[in-house]
């Protein structure tokens, strides 16, 4: 390129003010990539250039969002909130597939036992009643915690941790595990109101795993409740005659109370799932 | 004026085995080293400082906050960067997405800001080629200056780092070395290592831990003038009750009393270090 001629100043001017033709254009920028001396001569905004040059940069090294994130945020979720919840090791594809697996399953065995009916003792329900409650405390069992999250040591010391990550990471998957479950149910033989009998206790048993968890680690909570109320359908259904007597109007009545009463208790004991919270602080120890 | 960070009397015990024994400490600006055998309380002194694990007693202040209340404690986790002594990584992430989640982490919430942030740390560590490189494809080495990236994001004006050159080769423990260094000049940073080449090498300050108590807290050259009198180079091998060592020049160095025939040697800061420990450096030697 001949770097012996130079844009004279009039031409910098019709340039730097939007008056040339584009091919002009062109052939001005030709000369400014070879020549540093009109480069210089050429005014121009230096935070508009940054700007410009981070906007590039950013469209380059900008990874594409993951599924989850993708989905979260055609549901309205904000885009950093969907990014968070995408790293989740629970909403993992891991979990996920375990998740539809098991409902798939747990619609095959109703209509098995739906369609053999005489042969068998339980009721078609019975299987997809007690394992879809429990399907979201699997989930929160590994949203959270030293041994269920690699970067676990180092989001404890950011603003995140404790109840802020915890809590919404819950809530996405229990939101997950019942927009699964939910799609399942019109599937079921029998009534729709008794199909869906398992919505109530699955709030239930996710509000109490929480309040539990401000005691115990999430995983120890999910385990101990979801061992109990495997136990409790299982023995109800025993000594009553009645395997569904844990979804029966009663006991849904029972569930919604516990739902609404242990939210705010989890509300009110949420600095006890921050790491960093000292005894003193909390309300059941005497002061140090 | 109001030093970065001071604990007093801090005690932590897990179970029945006393971790904290009430160590005092005031660090200022600078980089500040941390030096102790295994168990000597020092990755639990880092991790409370850091805010994930609570102490059973004393005070803390740092950057002027306190992290015992809830809403101090926030502002605090705003303002420091921590690289554990175990960082986790998802290995399925790219360089770039793990940084970005720490940031979001750290409530950089704005999207181009967030990525501005992340691409500087990136290339403050020399990973900005890498950040579309999947985590589990890096080295050792990548992972740590990785885990160095995230704390640095939110321009923190307290690093902690725990143990940030273990598993490092001696090429890039010289590279760490120079970008702690460089980091220091403008915060206050405190790190802990085994090694006393590092301290030697970068600290302006040197707090020694032993069965969870501060024993010495100085500078490398005070903790090496320690050791005054009481390091000894000889031809031949001293009583075995001794702790001595055997050099690259065939000598035997010994720390302590002055064996037969042996000659004053120059002290350096892992002599210093050695002889605070005290038994627990025999039994480790």
């Amino acid at each position: 390129m001949n770097t012996q001629w130079h844009l004279p100043g009039e031409l910098i001017e019709r340039y730097t003010t939007g008056h040339l033709e584009a091919v002009q254009v062109m052939s001005v920028e030709t000369h400014l990539m070879g020549c540093a001396r009109c480069r210089e001569a050429v005014p121009y905004e230096r935070e508009w250039l940054t700007a410009g040059w981070e906007r590039i940069a950013d469209a380059v090294d900008r990874p594409r969002p993951r599924p989850v994130a993708r989905i979260l945020r055609r549901c309205g979720v904000p885009e950093h909130v969907a990014v968070f919840l995408a790293a989740t090791p629970a909403l993992a594809r891991g979990w996920l597939v375990a998740v539809t697996a098991t409902v798939a399953a747990a619609v095959a065995v109703a209509h098995l036992v739906d369609s053999t009916g005489a042969a068998w003792t339980v009721h078609p329900l019975l299987f997809f009643l007690t394992v879809a409650p429990v399907l979201p405390l699997a989930g929160i069992a590994l949203a959270y915690g030293p041994r269920v999250d690699p970067v676990h040591e180092t989001q404890a010391a950011t603003p995140m941790a404790g109840s802020r990550s915890l809590l919404l990471r819950a809530l996405a998957v229990l939101v997950c595990a019942i927009v699964l479950t939910g799609l399942a149910t019109p599937l079921l033989p029998g009534p729709p109101g008794l199909a869906a009998a398992w919505l109530l206790p699955a709030l239930a048993l996710t509000a109490t795993t929480l309040a539990l968890a401000t005691r115990v680690a999430p995983p120890v909570s999910a385990a101990v409740l979801i061992v109990a109320w495997s136990c409790a359908v299982l023995t109800t259904g025993g000594l009553t005659g009645d395997g569904l007597v844990l979804f029966s109007p009663a006991a849904q009545i029972l569930y919604g109370a516990a739902t609404v009463l242990l939210i705010p208790l989890v509300h009110l004991r949420r600095a006890r799932f921050d790491p960093g919270e000292p005894r003193w602080n909390r309300p059941s120890a005497s002061k140090n | 004026m109001e030093p970065t960070v001071s604990v007093q009397e801090l005690t932590k015990r897990f179970g029945r085995k006393v971790v904290l024994d009430g160590p005092t400490l005031r660090l200022g600006p600078g980089v500040t080293g941390l030096l102790g055998p295994n168990g000597a309380g020092k990755t639990t002194l880092l991790r409370i400082l850091a805010t994930t694990l609570a102490p059973d007693g004393g005070r803390i202040r740092a950057l002027g906050l306190d992290p015992a209340d809830r809403a101090q404690r926030t502002e605090l986790r705003r303002r420091l960067g921590y690289l554990p002594q175990d960082p986790g990584f998802y290995p399925h992430f790219t360089v770039f997405e793990l940084t970005e989640y720490v940031a979001i982490l750290k409530e950089l919430n704005g999207r181009h800001e967030r990525h501005r942030q992340v691409r500087r740390v990136l290339a403050e560590v020399d990973l900005a080629d890498r950040a579309r490189t999947k985590v589990r494809r890096l080295s050792g080495g990548m992972r740590q200056r990785l885990a160095l990236a995230q704390a640095l994001l939110g321009d923190p004006g307290l690093l902690i780092l725990d143990e940030p050159t273990v598993g490092l080769d001696p090429e890039q423990r010289m590279r760490f070395r120079a970008l702690v260094s460089r980091l220091g000049e403008s915060r206050t940073v405190l790190l802990s290592t085994h090694q006393t080449e590092d301290v030697a090498a970068l600290c302006e300050r040197v707090v020694v831990m032993k069965g969870g108590r501060a024993v010495f807290d100085g500078t490398p050259a005070g903790l090496a003038a320690t050791a005054t009198g009481r390091v000894w180079s000889s031809e031949r091998s001293p009583a075995a009750s001794e702790l001595f060592w055997r050099t690259a020049d065939g000598r035997y160095r010994t720390l302590g009393a002055r064996p037969p025939g042996a000659v004053p040697a120059e002290p350096g800061v892992e002599d210093g270090y050695l002889l605070l420990l005290g038994g627990d450096a025999r039994a480790t030697a």
